[in-house]
C-alpha cells in the first residue's frame, strides 16, 4: 500500500527543550497508527506539524506523495487535539458549517454532510440548541463529527476516548473502524496502551522527543517476548531439580510459569516435561502487554514518571 | 483570504446579532441624552431659595429697596430686621437661613468681606443667588451716586470691544466650538478604542478557555484568525458608530420639520451653526481613518495579550495594564492640546501612533490648514498606518505562541522574546 505520510528526520527545539528530535515515521494509506508515550514525549509537538500547525526546524513532510503544503492540505486532515473545545454560545449547526466552511467546504457542500453525519448519530434535532446546552458526552459527539465532516483523508485523533463514558467510547471506535474501512488513514495518539492493543495496527513509541519503537503491534509483542510460557497442569508437577531445559519463573498447583533457556524451542520444553509424566491441560506463551513493553522503555528518563502515574490512576 | 472572511462573518454576525448590541446601540445615545438633562434637571433643583435677615447701618438697604428687589427676583428673599437678637430669635418663626450685617459704607469703596451668617452650610450655587440680590442693590446705589441715569446705563452695558480669536487662514474655524467638538471626538475615540480593544481581547481569551483555537488554527494560520476578529470586530464598532450618526441625522430632521417647538428651534439652530463654523465633512472623514487605523493598532496589542493570558480574568488586567495606560496618556496629552492646539504636545502627540487617533482627532476640528498643516496630517496618518502595520504583524507573532499555550503566566518580557522567535 502506498504511503500517505512520512516524516523524514523532523525536527522541533524549543528553547528549553527539544520536543521532536529527528523524527522519521511512514504510514501508510488505511492504517490506524497508534502514536503512543508519556504526557511531554513530543507527540503534541509532531502532531502539531502534522497539521501545519508549526513548520519543522529540519526535515521533511511528504504528504500523499507531495511536499507537506499546510495551505492546501488542510482540507484533506481532519484534527481532533486534546484541548478540544467549541464555541459555547454558538448553535449546533452554525458552528459545525462555519468549521467545516473553515476547512474549504462550501456552505451547500458542508449543510449535505453535516446532515448525513447528524443522521448518523441521531444529532437531527440538536442543529438549533445551542453548544453549551449539550452534555459533555453530546458535546464529544458533536467534536468528532466536526473533526470527519470533510472526508479527511488523514484523521488524526489525539486521546479521542477521554471524557467519554462507554457507550459513546464504543460508538466512536465503531467510527474509526469504519472510516479506516472505507480508506481513511487514522493517526491515534494516546497514553492509554488498551485502547492501542485493541485499535491499531501499527504503532509508534515517542520518548523525549525520539522515535524509540516502530512496527506492528504484534512485531512489537514478538520483538520483546521473553520466551515466557504458562503450563497448566491436572496435578502439581513434581519435576528434577538439575537439567532443567527451563526455567520456573512463578508456580501454583495447577500452573507452571516457564522461561526457555537460550537455544531451547518450546517442543523441548513439551518433551521434557511429557517425560517427567506431567499431565498438560495447556501450554500458551505469555506475550508481553505493550504497557509491560513501554514501562519497560521509558523507565529511568525522567518524563517517564508522569507515564507511570497515569498508568497507575488508570 | 477567502478563510478571513468566513472568520470577519462569524465575529461580525455573532456580535451583531446579540441583544446586548442592539440594546448598547439604542440606549447609549437615549443614556447620554438622559444624563445631561438630568444633570442640569438635578442641578436646577438641588438649589434651595434662602431667606436673609438684613441688618443695615448703611441705610442703602432700605425695607422698600428690598422689597422691590424681591418681587423682582423670589430666587432668595431678603427682608430687614432691627439687629441680630431679631434675626436669632427669629429664626424658627420668619424661617430665616442666616442674616447680613451691613455696616456703614462708602460708596466709593465698597466692601471686599461682607460675611452671610448662615445656620447652616450652603453651596455657592446657593449663595450666589444672594451675593446676585446684593449685586443688583449695590449697582442701583453706586450708579444713583455717580447720577447715571438708565439711558447711561443701557450704553455702559452695551458699548463693548469685544475680542475675538478668528484662524485668518481658516475661515471655518471657530475656536469655542472645535474646542467641543474636538473634546468629543477625542472622547469618543477613546471610549472606542478601549471598548472595543478590550473586546477583541476578551474574544481571543474566550477562544482560549473554550479550546477551539487549536481546532481552529488547524484549519486556518493563526495571522488569519487574529485578524478576522479584529477586523470582524471593527466592522461591528462601525456599524455602531454609523447608526449613532444615522440618528442624529434623522433626529435632526424631525426636529427641523416640528420646528415650532423651543427646544427643538435651538438645536436645529445650533446644528446649522455647527455646519457653517467648522469642516464638518473633514471631521468625519478624519474620524473614521483615525477610529479604524487607532482600533487596529490598539486592537492588535489586546489580541495579543488575550492570546498570552489564562482563564484568569485579572491577568488579563495586569498584563493589558500598559495598553490602558496608553490610551489614558493620550487623553492627558489632548488636555494639553486643546489648550494649545498648536504647541508641541499637540505636534508631537498627533504623530506618535499610540496618541494620534485621539490627539489629532482634538486639533482637527480647529482647522486643517489653519492649525494642522497638511503636511503634518499626510504624516500624522502614515505613521499610523505603519505603525498598525507593524502592530499586526508583531502580534501575529505574539497570538501564534500564545494561542496554544496552557497553564503558563506570562508576562510582557516573555512576548517580546516570543516576537524575535522564528517559528
Amino acid at each position: 500500500m502506498a504511503s500517505i505520510l512520512s516524516l523524514e528526520h523532523l525536527k522541533k527545539y524549543f528553547e528549553s527543550q527539544k520536543a521532536v528530535d529527528d523524527i522519521s515515521l511512514s504510514i501508510e494509506e488505511g492504517q490506524i497508527f497508534g502514536l503512543l508515550g508519556p504526557n511531554g514525549a513530543g507527540k503534541t509537538t509532531l502532531i502539531r506539524m502534522i497539521t501545519g500547525i508549526f513548520y519543522p526546524d529540519q526535515g521533511n513532510i511528504i504528504f500523499q506523495g507531495k511536499s507537506f503544503d499546510p495551505i492546501r492540505d488542510v482540507r484533506y486532515i481532519g484534527y481532533m487535539p486534546e484541548e478540544r473545545g467549541l464555541y459555547k454560545k454558538m448553535k449546533v449547526g452554525e458552528q459545525a458549517l462555519y468549521l467545516a466552511q473553515l476547512k474549504g467546504l462550501s456552505k451547500q457542500e458542508a449543510k449535505e454532510k453535516i446532515g448525513g453525519w447528524f443522521e448518523r448519530f441521531g444529532m437531527e434535532s440538536w442543529w438549533n440548541k445551542k453548544v453549551e446546552d449539550l452534555s459533555k458526552g453530546m458535546g464529544q459527539k458533536l467534536q468528532f463529527v466536526t473533526t470527519v465532516l470533510h472526508q479527511p483523508r488523514l484523521i488524526i485523533l489525539d486521546e479521542p476516548f477521554s471524557g467519554l463514558d462507554p457507550v459513546n467510547s464504543n460508538l466512536i471506535k465503531d467510527e474509526i473502524y469504519r472510516l479506516a474501512a472505507e480508506g481513511a488513514t487514522i493517526i491515534f495518539s494516546t497514553h492509554r496502551m488498551e485502547q492501542v492493543e485493541e485499535i491499531c495496527d501499527h504503532i509508534a513509541l515517542v520518548n523525549r522527543g525520539k522515535k524509540i519503537l516502530d512496527g506492528t503491534v504484534r512485531a512489537v509483542k514478538d520483538q520483546f517476548k521473553e520466551n515466557l510460557f504458562l503450563v497448566e497442569t491436572e496435578a502439581p508437577a513434581s519435576l528434577p531439580q538439575e537439567t532443567l531445559p527451563f526455567s520456573v519463573v512463578d508456580r501454583t498447583d495447577s500452573k507452571l510459569f516457564i522461561q526457555l533457556k537460550e537455544g531451547q524451542t518450546r517442543n523441548q520444553a513439551l518433551q521434557f516435561l511429557l517425560d517427567n509424566q506431567v499431565s498438560i491441560l495447556s501450554f500458551k506463551e505469555i506475550l508481553p502487554s505493550l504497557n509491560d513493553i513501554f514501562i519497560k522503555l521509558v523507565e529511568g528518563t525522567p518524563v517517564s514518571r508522569s507515564f507511570e502515574t497515569k498508568k497507575a490512576s488508570l | 483570504m477567502n478563510k478571513t472572511w468566513i472568520i470577519i462573518k462569524r465575529e461580525y454576525l455573532t456580535r451583531v446579532k446579540k441583544k446586548t448590541f442592539i440594546i448598547s446601540t439604542l440606549l447609549l445615545p437615549v443614556l447620554y441624552v438622559g444624563l445631561i438633562f438630568g444633570m442640569g434637571f438635578i442641578a436646577e433643583n438641588s438649589r434651595e431659595t434662602l431667606s436673609i435677615a438684613v441688618i443695615d447701618s448703611s441705610g442703602y438697604f432700605s425695607a422698600p429697596v428690598l422689597e422691590k428687589q424681591n418681587q423682582l427676583d423670589n430666587s432668595s428673599i431678603l427682608t430687614l430686621v432691627e439687629n441680630v437678637e431679631a434675626a436669632e430669635q427669629n429664626q424658627k418663626a420668619a424661617g430665616y437661613d442666616g442674616y447680613l450685617v451691613i455696616p456703614a459704607l462708602d460708596w466709593r469703596k465698597g466692601l471686599d468681606s461682607l460675611s452671610l451668617n448662615t445656620f447652616k452650610s450652603y453651596g455657592s450655587a446657593t449663595t450666589a443667588a444672594v451675593q446676585a440680590k446684593i449685586d443688583r442693590i449695590w449697582g442701583q446705589v453706586v450708579n444713583d451716586s455717580l447720577q447715571i441715569d438708565s439711558d447711561k446705563l443701557l450704553v455702559l452695558s452695551q458699548s463693548r470691544l469685544q475680542l475675538k480669536a478668528k484662524n485668518i487662514v481658516d475661515e471655518k474655524s471657530d475656536s469655542d466650538t472645535a474646542e467641543g467638538i474636538g473634546y468629543v471626538a477625542g472622547l469618543l475615540m477613546y471610549f472606542i478604542l478601549l471598548v472595543y480593544g478590550s473586546q477583541v481581547m476578551m474574544g481571543v481569551m474566550e477562544e482560549k478557555t473554550n479550546r477551539i483555537a487549536e481546532v481552529i488554527v488547524s484549519s486556518v494560520r493563526p495571522f488569519q484568525m487574529m485578524l478576522g476578529k479584529i477586523i470582524g470586530i471593527g466592522a461591528v464598532a462601525l456599524t455602531q458608530f454609523l447608526l449613532w450618526i444615522a440618528f442624529i441625522l434623522v433626529a435632526y430632521n424631525v426636529a427641523k420639520e416640528a420646528g415650532t417647538q423651543m427646544g427643538a428651534a435651538e438645536m436645529v439652530g445650533n446644528m446649522q451653526r455647527l455646519f457653517t463654523q467648522v469642516n464638518v465633512p473633514l471631521i468625519l472623514g478624519c474620524f473614521g481613518f483615525y477610529f479604524l487605523a487607532g482600533f487596529f493598532f490598539y486592537a492588535s496589542l489586546y489580541g495579543a495579550v488575550g492570546s498570552a493570558v489564562n482563564e484568569d480574568i485579572r491577568e488579563a488586567q495586569s498584563l493589558s495594564f500598559p495598553i490602558t495606560m496608553l490610551v489614558i496618556l493620550s487623553i492627558a496629552m489632548m488636555t494639553a492640546t486643546i489648550a494649545n492646539p498648536s504647541g508641541p504636545i499637540a505636534v508631537w502627540g498627533s504623530f506618535l501612533p499610540f496618541s494620534s487617533p485621539i490627539v489629532m482627532m482634538a486639533r482637527i476640528p480647529y482647522g486643517v490648514p489653519g492649525t494642522v498643516p497638511w503636511w503634518q496630517l499626510i504624516v500624522s496618518m502614515l505613521i499610523l498606518i505603519l505603525s498598525f502595520i507593524a502592530m499586526v504583524w508583531l502580534a501575529g507573532k505574539i497570538y501564534r505562541t500564545g494561542i496554544l499555550l496552557y497553564g503558563k503566566k506570562v508576562t510582557w518580557g516573555e512576548m517580546l522574546k516570543w516576537i524575535v522567535r522564528k517559528n
